[in-house]
């Protein structure tokens, strides 16, 4: 039987900004490939070809993202970001088959996705710390018996993961703008809707979270070496380096680590597992990296200490730059929420040399000016600041 | 500057044929069509674009088939000057790209002759003399025909009742794509990519005989063997993947473009000739020119070399200049001035140098060394990003005689690049899209990013779009400023500020609406100005990239506001094979 996907990435993710200022959340770089990308590879691994990608925000930088993916895929519009459901109806002049929705942003192993394929109409569930951040479902013998869409107060910690097989008829039963809405309307009017239990899950909420998915998905890369690296480097366990890198002598890479092409890493410099480092990066002498995502162009002066990081594009961290990982409160927009990370810096973000970071949110061409140096501790700076 | 495509095996040739031609659209677009071998020779051709095609021509049957788009050159866009050609008898069809110098004269001795002629063109000479000859051998017909034609060709010919092409090149590209058990010809290698990865190029005098069950290559009458080459092109890189147009799409891989176009090229396969060079002429059109003055200006003021700068079609009439090397920029390898510079210097023992996007192209053969700048098939008919990627290549090329002074910022375009991506341009182009003349101006090597720039708005817009270098527009153009005209400006901090913000102020006086590009903190020339499109501060090279991108999108969605043509602009052609 065939079974079309539908991938819904015309969201944001507001709540993961800075880093969302030029690329939809499906965008971000985890394990250096975006997290659309981890889960067009699941749909291939479950057999699945069809793919349609209903996109919005930004919508250029991930058509030219989906060009470039080994399986064609099919791009439409949702013009306004108004409901899950809207997207999916979005796609529905291409669907003629069963359909498997899934959220763009969220990474889903293969297994669980043949798991939910194997019943007719269902829903992956997991649970989850935090469930009043997703939607939480009351089960009845398999079966789910209700969806509450991000409740003040959650009763259970069993959340779904936004993963809907449906049949091919239910799709002409949506009016409403939610999928979580629409899948209740289903239930009333009498269509039974099973609950799957997913095996593996992850979904960032917040940027911190993404180290977490980071971390996560490294586990599954696959260790090639490219580049010039010194003789006198030492590398342990699942290491990727990509074309062009120069692994200067007497650095230390404990995987699992991936590096993007064209860095320029030491000497002298460790990078710690958990690390993702994208293209173009330059990570100067006596710096040591651990647990983070750096993405494409940044630098990273002597002397540094990064751990538990998110840099988006084009970040420079001057010398005797220090960041650790901390908790505490961090007030999000309108929400104050509970965070622990050492940094999160949007796109172009310019700190000067003696700059020590914990449990920090860096708006996107922030320019961090500190002669004699200066510490940020559970700090959120709006994009475009100066600090002086 | 047609596109032809040919077909020889299993399929049934029409589909694959008109898939082909839809490919080679950018080559032209005025009409279109094809014949196919089944029994009987059948046509279907129409003045248009074969993207609008109705569904009727896919129906013709045969498995063996030739095609063709068409620019005109000789005879209106119309049913019966499209190609495929047929003899009177209607046992053989052409289709012809290229020029037939003496077509006029042959043309008369056929008409005296008795042949009856239904169209206009150049081409339909060929099939009656073919016709003349033909006694059932097609390929030594053609070997008898081919010497009384001059001028340039491609051309791809069948015969009735047989399952067999015939195809010819003479200073016209034309490749044989290589499958299992079937065969393609086609102008470039975008129609194969679907099909087959391997390619072979004809040379210049090539006949190639091709059957279903093998291809022979002749030269004169002695048989040739020419190499099979693998082309790396992913199949994707011809689709539009959502986006609304390939020039928008173009313009989105910029930033993985200038990556690839800039480490194309270090100090170890950097031509020797440039190298040594203590002058340089680099001869160009279009675009490309544009790119040439660029590099002229950082050259110059880099390394102290001078460059001189030649327009292909000029080029000719001036005698070969004393200068160390010529350097010819071509994105599709074929353009014919271009080309005929590159062979000029040859023929006076000047070394040469060709940049192009295109591997085994005709300029690729002629000059001494080349280098690729790896822009992947660039399908839209106004450059982008084959622009930056000459750009991209010719910074290089200053970084490298400068001593690799630039590695570090030249390592980091692709970021500049993606934040200029996300501008929002809605305000420029209310201001552009409603006025009928628009003015670029700029100084020092920001003067060629408007004249790029210009020729983008003019290309795709169909807006008339002037570029002048600042400190000329008191020389004349000043009369034409009036509220009704926008002047786009570079205003960006360095060695011209000054004088530019006083020309932009004069202007204002005028009621000139302005548009500049400059710095966001740059508060007096906010507020001098109607609209001021953020140029971030950064190294001149890097500037001249960031600007030639905005500029691209400001003629991109202007375009697109006026629901222009924009990957096909009208009486426009990718390549201008032709002088």
């Amino acid at each position: 039987m065939t079974v079309q996907a539908v991938i819904l990435a015309a969201g944001e993710g507001k709540r993961l900004r800075p880093l969302t200022h030029n690329r939809p959340k499906s965008l971000l770089p985890v394990a250096n490939r975006p997290i659309l990308e981890h889960l067009t590879e699941s749909l291939v691994k479950c057999g699945i070809r069809d793919i349609i990608v209903v996109v919005g925000y930004r919508k250029e930088q991930v058509m030219r993202h989906l060009i470039g993916l080994p399986v064609p895929v099919r791009v439409v519009e949702q013009k306004d970001q108004i409901g899950t459901a809207h997207a999916l109806l979005c796609a529905k002049s291409l669907i003629s088959h069963d359909v498997l929705v899934l959220p763009g942003d969220n990474y889903v192993d293969p297994a669980s996705l043949k798991e939910s394929l194997k019943s007719n109409n269902s829903v992956l569930i997991t649970t989850h710390r935090h469930p009043s951040n997703f939607g939480v479902v009351t089960i009845d013998e398999g079966y789910i018996t209700d969806i509450a869409e991000k409740p003040a107060h959650a009763t259970r910690m069993t959340v779904s993961c936004g993963v809907y097989h449906l049949s091919h008829d239910l799709l002409d039963m949506i009016s409403e703008h939610s999928m979580a809405e629409a899948v209740m309307s289903f239930i009333t009017s009498g269509v039974k809707i099973a609950a799957v239990h997913a095996h593996e899950w992850q979904d960032a909420i917040y940027p911190w979270d993404l180290l977490c998915m980071n971390e996560r998905l490294l586990r599954g890369i696959t260790a090639f070496r490219e580049g010039f690296i010194s003789s006198s480097a030492v590398i342990e366990g699942a290491v990727s380096i990509g074309k062009c890198c120069v692994i200067g002598p007497y650095t230390t890479i404990k995987g699992p680590v991936v590096i993007g092409e064209g860095c320029v890493i030491g000497p002298h410099v460790v990078i710690l597992p958990g690390t993702s480092i994208g293209s173009r990066v330059t990570i100067e002498p006596f710096s040591v990296v651990g647990n983070s995502i750096i993405m494409d162009d940044c630098v990273i002066c002597s002397h540094s200490t990064v751990r538990a990081a998110v840099l988006g594009d084009g970040c420079t961290l001057g010398e005797h730059t220090v960041v650790s990982s901390g908790a505490g409160l961090l007030e999000m927009g309108k929400e104050v929420v509970q965070s622990s990370c050492g940094v999160i810096m949007g796109n172009g973000v310019f700190s000067s040399p003696l700059v020590s970071y914990e449990n920090s949110v860096i708006g996107n061409d922030c320019y961090i000016d500190a002669r004699n140096g200066l510490r940020l501790r559970s700090k959120v700076i709006p994009d475009r600041t100066r600090v002086m | 500057m047609c596109g032809i495509v040919g077909y020889v095996g299993y399929r049934q040739a029409a589909p694959v044929l008109i898939e082909g031609l839809k490919q080679l659209e950018y080559r032209g677009y005025d009409s279109y069509g094809i014949a196919t071998m089944c029994d009987d020779i059948s046509i279907h051709k129409k003045a248009g674009k074969v993207s609008d095609l109705s569904t009727g021509s896919s129906a013709l049957q045969g498995v063996c088939g030739i095609g063709h788009t068409r620019w005109a050159t000789h005879g209106i866009p119309s049913d019966l000057n499209a190609h495929p050609h047929l003899d009177c008898t209607g046992t053989i069809a052409i289709v012809h790209n290229g020029i037939i110098e003496n077509y006029a004269g042959l043309k008369r001795e056929l008409i005296i002759r008795g042949h009856s002629f239904r169209s206009e063109t150049d081409t339909e000479v060929i099939a009656h003399l073919l016709e003349e000859v033909y006694d059932g051998d097609l390929l030594m017909a053609m070997k008898l025909v081919v010497p009384l034609l001059h001028g340039s060709f491609a051309i791809l010919a069948l015969s009735k009742g047989n399952n067999q092409l015939v195809a010819v090149r003479n200073q016209s590209p034309l490749v044989l794509g290589i499958g299992d058990d079937e065969f393609f010809a086609a102008s470039d290698i975008t129609p194969l990519l679907e099909y087959t990865n391997r390619v072979v190029y004809l040379e210049d005098g090539d006949f190639a005989d091709i059957r279903i069950d093998g291809y022979t290559f002749f030269q004169g009458s002695l048989m040739v063997n020419r190499p099979v080459h693998e082309i790396d092109w992913a199949p994707e890189t011809v689709q539009k993947g959502g986006f609304p147009h390939f020039m928008l799409k173009e313009i989105y891989e910029q930033p993985e473009v200038i990556h690839r176009a800039i480490h194309s090229l270090n100090d170890s396969n950097l031509p020797e000739s440039l190298r040594k060079a203590r002058s340089m002429t680099v001869v160009a059109c279009g675009s490309s020119y544009h790119a040439g003055l660029i590099f002229r200006y950082l050259l110059e003021s880099a390394c102290g070399i001078p460059v001189r700068l030649e327009l292909g079609s000029e080029y000719k009439y001036n005698p070969v200049p004393s200068s160390d090397v010529i350097i010819g920029i071509s994105q599709s390898g074929e353009t014919a001035d271009t080309l005929a510079a590159i062979k000029k210097g040859t023929c006076n023992n000047v070394p040469t140098v060709a940049i192009t996007n295109v591997l085994n192209s005709s300029i690729t053969r002629h000059a001494d060394d080349t280098i690729l700048m790896h822009a992947g098939p660039e399908i839209s008919v106004a450059a982008t990003k084959s622009f930056i990627s000459q750009v991209g290549v010719l910074l290089q090329v200053v970084n490298l005689l400068s001593g690799r002074s630039c590695d570090d910022i030249l390592s980091h375009a692709g970021f500049a690049i993606e934040k200029v991506l996300l501008i929002n341009f809605e305000e420029a182009v209310d201001l552009c899209s409603s006025a009928d003349h628009i003015f670029y101006v700029g100084r020092g090597p920001f003067y060629p990013v408007m004249m790029e720039g210009a020729l983008k708005m003019k290309e795709i817009s169909y807006i008339h779009a002037e570029s002048y270098a600042a400190g000329e527009i008191k020389h004349g153009p000043f009369s034409l400023l009036s509220s009704k005209t926008p002047v786009i400006a570079i205003c960006a901090p360095g060695p011209s500020y000054a004088v530019m913000l006083g020309n932009l102020k004069e202007m204002k006086a005028r009621g000139t609406p302005i548009i500049a590009l400059g710095s966001e903190d740059d508060i007096e020339l906010i507020e001098l100005v109607d609209i001021l499109i953020p140029l971030e501060p950064a190294h001149t090279y890097i500037q001249v990239l960031t600007a030639t991108v905005i500029l691209q999108e400001l003629a991109y969605y202007t375009a697109a506001r006026l629901e222009r043509e924009i990957d096909k602009p009208r009486n426009l052609a990718k390549s201008v094979t032709v002088e």
